[in-house]
């Protein structure tokens, strides 16, 4: 057993974990797989669209916390969201760069301009200005980033800040592994942790530059050696950015390696590999979870719980064919399902509303049931489990997963001291 | 303006068009087909994908259960690319009659139908997840069919034979002089321009909407009543086999293994309007049902995507008795002349897939009657294009394929396995084409993720195709995405969601693709 169990491991249960532990409690961290991280852009949103365009996500995310009970930021709050940027700002060093009061406005692989908070330094040079020159480069091999598809949508899309920039598509044939020509972006992404392979790259790719160009490529440039994107700037002597792409995200892996890798340095019990199945409850208390392992289910216990295992993506919220939602491991009151239709038919209008069904949170991020009471007094949740936000539609998820993470960590610290 | 002059006119571009157009250009008439939006997009491309043994119709219609048994065997020969033979069971469920499938086997010695009872247990361990509370089992040689390679086929056999093949032209209007038709006039949807055929014959295979083309020729009402079915493709081939209730036909009774997919149908609800096909939430629910009396757990097994069919029923009181020798249970051509007064043009109903090839043999047989002209039909002899070989398809195929080039070429769409080559060849077909044109060819989108991967990278490669512009890419793209989604959210439910939750998370969280420029006016076509 340990003081907490915390479980899944996006980033709000990497964040809970690394807090946790950081402040000397025992944390033990249950996880199916790989979290989230690696599935996202591998930026950190705070609040992108709300639903203008975001310049201070921070200060607009108070708007929305005092105009929107029902949103997450609301018990959240601007402050713990600010504690958080800062922690895995300090956590993450130079992985991250970026402060909660503006966002980037960083192309997307559709070619579309997209608001994020904090960003790695492989994409800062992407953001998009007024008179910019960008050459998007694709590779040939690599089926998820279509270089023309980018550069013509940015080159006739209004920048947010008003004016242009200009952008062309440029393709290169270098291949990631000799006789393959259907490369994952995780296989370009090992190749270019290799000094010898950026070198080919970029001799195969700067007659093709031309001078004061920015080079936007899809984000593959390097998974372990984090400096790999600036040699390769250096090589080609231009700036470089990355741009990121569907499934698997190798900067989002970044993200997942490095805070994973610091929580097990923290002291963090991590055990992978299965699910979490059920929970034991006692006189409305938590007392364990148990994992579906080999041999025989084990059961993990402690003194309180964080609930990061995230929303539908993940099976931790569930609707079956009857249309009946349920949360898969406790069985918790959910909010969102009283409003009418969960699914409706156009697909570009509206949000469904079935993705913003979540559990209901209190200031201290404890579960609450419909009256306002907490579920069990020793279950915290953090992260896309949560209801009330259209995410991926606000780009706020991430900015939810660390006030959420921090706060749920810092109230359990509180109480057990 | 453009003007053609041909023998014939075929309007509608579904499974009975297509073989009227190859019949009709096999007799060695010059002939257009006319279909306003893509082949087989209206009831043909919205079915079960059944190729009937005839079983079905061995008790309720002798007469469809023999014609459908001479068809399979036909079709499965002369089409075999587009045709699984997978053979098929009739099962009969926990709760139902044990007696009918004594009648069945009577029905089906009668009208010629191959069928043979077999045990529960060989049942079984056949088709392992099956029902194991089925009485009894009866083995028949049912088959399933991809209706939109059948209806390619049959097109490029007509082409083969010099017949012109018009997708997405409307017809808009059909002149007649001195009591006859002359003309049929038509738009191209795809640039507007107007398109006049001048012709001796119409031959209107519209099916739900041959009403609507009647009409404009001045013929007295055609009474068409759409009825509508639903249909549910389940991820993975739940069963190797039709499966069939050995029942009277009724709702949801069929399970069918469609490449690799299989789908649960069907419903028959009447409908006023073959162009507002609701997928009512009782109905899904009908079929889950349904599919649970088949196989145990079937509501717990995902469901990928749902459509609603309109049947082309006719319901004609004005066809004379002397025209019935063209008509049998399933399917009514009607003669214009005893009927309206009007020459050059006869009008098919009713029918089903299986029978197509039959239906056609049938009204091009009426159209030389009518012209006083001998011309045999031989559409039963010739393979089409690329069935030659005689080989029946086996959803193995695109494996097997991808094995031998997989070193050479990427996979653009993993869910169904459709090649970068194969994709950029469709589209230097129909380069005019929506991605949904190049599903229906190629299965794009159709597998688990429904579109989540490959329409971006079908997008990106469109364009960088040089066919067609930025501003058309991400239309197509937008469009695709909406299209998808009709079919999805009905049945959203179970493992779906979390597909479309991670396919949203890409789509908005990670592409931000709703804040793209906006167009002016959606990409339609």
């Amino acid at each position: 057993m340990s003081r907490v169990i915390v479980i899944g491991a996006g980033l709000s249960g990497l964040v809970a974990a690394n807090r946790l532990a950081g402040k000397g409690v025992d944390v033990t961290l249950l996880t199916k797989g790989i979290g989230g991280l690696q599935l996202g852009q591998g930026s950190i949103d705070v609040l992108g669209y709300a639903p203008d365009r975001v310049t201070n996500p921070v200060l607009t995310l108070s708007a929305i916390a005092s105009a929107r009970p029902a949103h997450p930021y609301a018990a959240i709050g601007a402050e713990a969201v600010h504690t958080g940027i800062e922690y895995l700002k300090a956590l993450l060093g130079d992985l991250l760069v970026g402060d909660a009061e503006a966002n980037y406005q960083l192309p997307t692989a559709v070619g579309a301009i997209r608001p994020t908070c904090l960003v790695q330094p492989s994409m800062v040079a992407g953001n998009v200005t007024d008179g910019a020159r960008f050459a998007i480069v694709g590779l040939r091999r690599l089926k998820d980033f279509h270089p023309k598809l980018v550069a013509e949508n940015l080159s006739r899309t209004p920048l947010p800040d008003g004016g242009r920039l200009d952008a062309r598509p440029v393709m290169v044939d270098v291949p990631a592994r000799d006789g393959e020509v259907d490369s994952s972006g995780l296989t370009y992404a090992r190749a270019f942790d290799d000094p010898a392979f950026r070198d080919r790259f970029a001799a195969a790719l700067k007659p093709q530059l031309n001078e004061g160009e920015t080079v936007g490529l899809p984000a593959v440039l390097g998974l372990k050696d984090r400096g790999a994107w600036k040699d390769l700037s250096e090589k080609l002597g231009h700036p470089v950015f990355e741009i990121p792409l569907p499934p698997p995200s190798v900067p989002g892996m970044r993200l997942n390696e490095a805070l994973t890798a610091l929580a097990k340095a923290a002291g963090v019990r991590v055990v992978n590999g299965t699910r979490a199945v059920s929970a034991r409850v006692e006189d409305g208390v938590v007392k364990g979870v148990t994992m579906a392992t080999a041999g025989a289910p084990r059961e993990f216990t402690g003194e309180a719980f964080v609930l990061a295992t995230g929303g539908f993506e993940s099976g931790a919220l569930a609707m079956d064919s009857y249309g009946s939602v349920t949360e898969t491991l406790f069985g918790l009151p959910l909010q969102g399902l009283d409003d009418g239709p969960l699914v409706h038919g156009d697909y570009w209008s509206a949000e469904q509303p079935l993705f913003s069904v979540g559990v209901r949170v209190g200031k201290d991020m404890r579960v609450l049931d419909a009256a306002g009471a907490a579920v069990h007094p020793n279950l915290f949740a953090a992260g896309g489990i949560i209801g009330g936000s259209s995410r991926w539609a606000e780009k706020s998820g991430d900015g939810i997963a660390l006030g959420s993470a921090v706060r749920a960590a810092d109230s359990i610290v509180e109480e057990l001291a | 303006m453009r003007k053609l002059a041909v023998d014939v006119v075929v309007i509608g571009g579904g499974s009975t068009g297509a073989g009227v157009v190859r019949d009709v250009a096999m007799r060695g008439y010059s002939t257009v087909l006319l279909e306003r939006a893509d082949l087989g997009q209206g009831t043909t491309g919205r079915f079960h994908g059944l190729l009937h043994s005839g079983g079905r119709y061995v008790v309720s219609d002798p007469l469809s259960a023999t014609e459908c048994a001479q068809e399979n065997a036909i079709l499965s020969r002369i089409q075999s690319e587009a045709i699984e033979t997978t053979g098929g069971y009739f099962v009969t469920g926990p709760d139902d009659d044990p007696a009918f499938a004594d009648k069945f086997l009577e029905g089906a010695k009668a009208t010629g139908v191959p069928a043979r009872e077999i045990s529960v247990a060989e049942a079984l361990r056949n088709e392992p997840r099956l029902n194991p509370r089925i009485l009894r089992a009866i083995e028949v040689q049912d088959g399933s069919v991809d209706g939109w390679q059948l209806v390619w086929g049959a097109a490029n056999s007509a082409k083969a034979y010099g017949a012109e093949i018009l997708t997405y032209h409307s017809v808009t209007k059909i002149d007649t002089a001195d009591g006859k038709v002359t003309a049929v006039h038509c738009t191209d949807l795809k640039n507007g321009e107007d398109v006049v055929i001048e012709c001796g014959f119409v031959l209107n295979c519209a099916g739900p909407w041959a009403g609507q083309i009647a009409a404009m020729a001045g013929a007295h009402p055609v009474d068409v009543i759409p009825g509508r079915g639903i249909m549910v493709a389940m991820n993975h081939r739940l069963v190797n086999r039709v499966v069939n209730r050995c029942i009277y036909p009724a709702d949801g009774d069929i399970l069918v293994p469609v490449h690799t997919v299989s789908i649960i149908g069907t419903t028959d609800v009447k409908v006023d309007d073959p162009d507002n096909l609701a997928i009512e939430p009782k109905e899904v629910q009908q079929m889950l049902d349904a599919g649970e009396v088949l196989i145990p757990g079937f509501r717990q097994s995902r469901a990928l995507h749902a459509w609603a069919g309109a049947r082309p029923l006719i319901k004609d009181n004005r066809v004379a008795a002397a025209d019935t020798r063209h008509m049998s249970r399933g399917m009514a051509v009607i003669d214009h002349t005893t009927r309206d007064g009007l020459d050059g043009m006869l009008t098919i109903g009713g029918g089903k897939l299986t029978t197509y090839r039959l239906m056609a043999e049938h009204i091009v047989d009426a159209m030389c009657e009518k012209l006083g002209e001998k011309r045999s039909c031989r559409t039963a002899d010739e393979a089409i294009p690329g069935s030659e070989s005689g080989k029946n398809y086996l959803v193995t195929h695109r494996l097997e394929d991808r094995e031998h080039d997989r070193l050479d070429d990427q996979i653009i769409c993993e869910c169904e396995l459709m090649s970068r080559k194969m994709f950029t060849e469709a589209l230097a077909t129909q380069p005019k084409g929506t991605f949904d044109d190049l599903r229906r060819q190629l299965r794009l989108g159709m597998g688990p993720c429904q579109g989540g991967f490959c329409s971006m990278r079908a997008t990106g490669i469109a364009l960088e195709s040089d066919h067609i512009d930025i501003e058309r890419a991400t239309g197509l793209l937008r469009l695709f995405l909406k299209n998808r989604w009709i079919g999805l959210w009905p049945i959203l439910y179970g493992d779906q969601v979390r597909q479309t939750a991670l396919d949203n998370w890409i789509f908005q969280g990670t592409l931000d693709v709703e804040h793209l420029p906006q167009p002016e006016s959606e990409v339609a076509l």
